[in-house]
């Protein structure tokens, strides 16, 4: 009796654990599930916590509550000004409600399908409404979010339990066929600018130079204004020094002066024709 | 350590394995056990249980707790204990570790070399111009339990990864906006820490859109280049642009040579002018002494004088000369035949 007792207690151990797993369980943080009962919903947990069902005839089908990816291959857009731009996109969604989505989208990969036709038809109206210009630069940030906004309308009215959270771009580039027209405008526009430098350079160095030259000529001549200015000064104080002097005696000067000049000019060897009455001579003739 | 105090081999002196084919099988019995053993057993087991629930975090780390899944706490680097599983669980998230995502090209780890991959790195700036960048992101987890339960990563099962998926994504259409907004010349030079700065915010503020718990500490724009096939012609501007600094230079060494050149020439045509002033004035007050000191002294006896300083003239001034003294009226005769050439001193015409 005993050692039936002590092999019953194991058997009856593993039963109360098997059954406390078939009826009890546990959803994570991250996690949200729909309990069903032969395939038919019966109710959704959002709540993470310890939970139970009927065992063995109803089951748990987990779903995850996080933020999820959706990434897909790059396609091609035309836009608006007819030029083409290889789009690749990705797109945030999480599932919103477990009892919807359950029902109508089952995986979380049959549900990427839908999103993807959704987002690609949203993308392609709106890029193709809009010019390269401002679907790179002026209203990329504006069209993501209207891109997230229509394609979440349209989730929603697939009531599929499913939010679009965020449709970004990730690159908007054009494709290698058309890089090379956008490389030659490029060489073209930077030989336009290097030539933009080099005469401007010219410019500047020529107005230099003239400025300097103009300078110059103006320095000199300066100079010469004032050289003439001092020089007629000393020339003018010069005739009013000799004129007060020389005006005491104008007889002695003149002859003092003549004496003078007779004597530095006629230096030089040479002959003179002279006359008998000449005063220097008088004494000559008549002693 | 408690095992070990348990005599292992009652029978085995040395309990060396040569010892080994003695312990006889067949003396072995199932051990019965009865039910009041369960009474041990079970607490046993269930302590037992309860010593698993110790971890330990280690110092770069955080554990993120959860007990029947519900998040209650974020554990400290050390030992901790937690209700074991299934019904408790902890997530250790390296919290302080950097994480590190490259864009438009890859690090090689093995050969410290760089792959670059145009695909990537080539955008689209403003204006429809191309450029070339690379670009590194380093990011952090700030908060475990966001980064655990915000987000799913396609690389679900790579948690150390860190969310490489989204975070790369996110890295790459953020640099590509922020790019697609800037002018090819301002990002090329002045614009490099702006964008950088724009890069990191609008990063974070998606990654806070999408609850990634995840914060980015630097974002870092290694090159930035025109793309290969148009280099060439960028780096002729920058030539040009020297080439403009050339000619300037040139034409400025000119003008700094040229003036102060013209402005010696000037001053040295002032300083003669001055010096000539200066000489006539001197020259002339001179004259005007020396005129004034004889006119002193002719006047006590100008008779004299003058006939002394007239005389003392020609004296002087005939001695050096040749003479011809001819008579008043020979003169007009005489005077035309006169062959003044042989006279003259020769060389002399």
């Amino acid at each position: 009796m005993k050692n039936l007792l002590s092999a019953i207690i194991p058997v009856i151990v593993v039963l109360v654990l098997f059954l406390a797993s078939e009826t009890f369980f546990i959803v994570n943080e991250n996690e949200q599930c729909v309990v069903t009962q032969f395939g038919r919903f019966v109710r959704k947990i959002q709540k993470p916590g310890f939970h139970y069902k009927t065992p063995f005839v109803q089951s748990v089908i987990y779903y995850d509550n996080r933020l999820l990816d959706h990434d897909v291959q790059p396609t091609e857009v035309v836009t608006k000004d007819k030029r083409a731009l290889i789009i690749d996109n990705f797109a945030k969604w999480k599932i919103i409600d477990p009892e919807q989505f359950y029902k109508r989208a089952k995986t979380e990969a049959i549900a990427k399908d839908r999103l993807r036709d959704i987002i690609y038809s949203e993308l392609r109206q709106d890029f193709g409404a809009h010019d390269l210009s401002q679907i790179v630069t002026t209203q990329r940030a504006s069209l993501m979010k209207q891109v997230t906004e229509r394609s979440n309308a349209k989730v929603q009215e697939l009531k599929m339990g499913v939010e679009i959270v965020d449709v970004r771009i990730k690159r908007a580039d054009l494709p290698p066929e058309n890089q090379m027209a956008v490389f030659s405008r490029m060489r073209e526009e930077r030989k336009r600018i290097a030539r933009q430098f080099r005469s401007e350079g010219k410019e500047e160095a020529q107005k230099i130079r003239a400025k300097t030259d103009k300078e110059k000529v103006i320095l000199l001549a300066e100079a010469y204004k004032n050289e003439q200015k001092i020089r007629g000064e000393g020339d003018a104080k010069s005739i009013k020094i000799t004129a007060e002097a020389f005006g005491q005696d104008e007889e002695f000067y003149a002859f003092i002066r003549s004496l003078e000049a007779y004597r530095k000019a006629l230096v030089n060897k040479g002959s003179m024709v002279l006359s008998p009455d000449s005063p220097f001579l008088k004494y000559l003739q008549k002693p | 350590m408690g095992w070990e105090d348990r005599p292992r081999r009652p029978k085995g002196g040395s309990g060396g394995f040569d010892k080994m084919p003695e312990f006889d099988l067949s003396k072995f019995k199932p051990p019965t056990i009865k039910p009041g053993h369960f009474l041990i057993i079970i607490p046993v087991i269930v302590g037992l249980w309860l010593l698993t629930g110790l971890y330990k975090v280690d110092l770069q780390e955080q554990g993120v707790v959860l007990v029947f899944g519900k998040h209650t706490a974020n554990t400290v680097p050390g030992l901790h204990w937690n209700i074991p599983p299934p019904f408790g669980k902890v997530i250790k998230v390296r919290t302080e570790e950097i994480k590190r995502i490259e864009i438009g090209f890859r690090t090689e780890a093995s050969r410290m070399s760089r792959q670059s991959l145009t695909k990537e790195s080539i955008m689209l700036t403003e204006g429809a111009n191309m450029i070339d960048i690379h670009m590194s992101v380093q990011y952090r987890v700030k908060d475990p339990a966001q980064f655990l339960f915000g987000v799913a990563d396609s690389f679900r099962a790579l948690r150390d990864r860190g969310l490489y998926e989204t975070v790369k994504n996110v890295a790459e259409a953020s640099l590509r906006e922020v790019v697609g907004k800037n002018n090819i010349d301002d990002i090329l030079t002045v614009g490099k820490s702006q964008i950088q700065q724009d890069i990191h915010d609008q990063m974070q503020k998606v990654l806070n859109l999408y609850d990634a718990g995840l914060t980015v500490n630097l974002v870092q724009l290694q090159d930035v280049r025109p793309p290969k096939e148009v280099r060439e012609s960028f780096r002729d501007v920058n030539n040009s642009e020297e080439d403009k600094n050339r000619l300037i230079r040139e034409a400025e060494g000119y003008s700094n040579s040229v003036i102060p050149e013209a402005r010696g020439k000037a001053a040295q045509i002032i300083a003669k002018a001055e010096a000539y002033r200066e000489q006539r004035i001197s020259l002339s007050k001179g004259d005007a002494n020396r005129f004034l000191a004889q006119l002193f002294e002719y006047r006590k006896a100008p008779g004299i004088t003058r006939k002394r300083l007239y005389i003392e003239t020609m004296e002087e001034v005939f001695s050096k000369m040749d003479k011809i003294i001819i008579d008043k009226k020979a003169m007009n005769s005489i005077l035309p035949l006169l062959p003044l050439g042989g006279l003259l001193p020769s060389g002399v015409k």
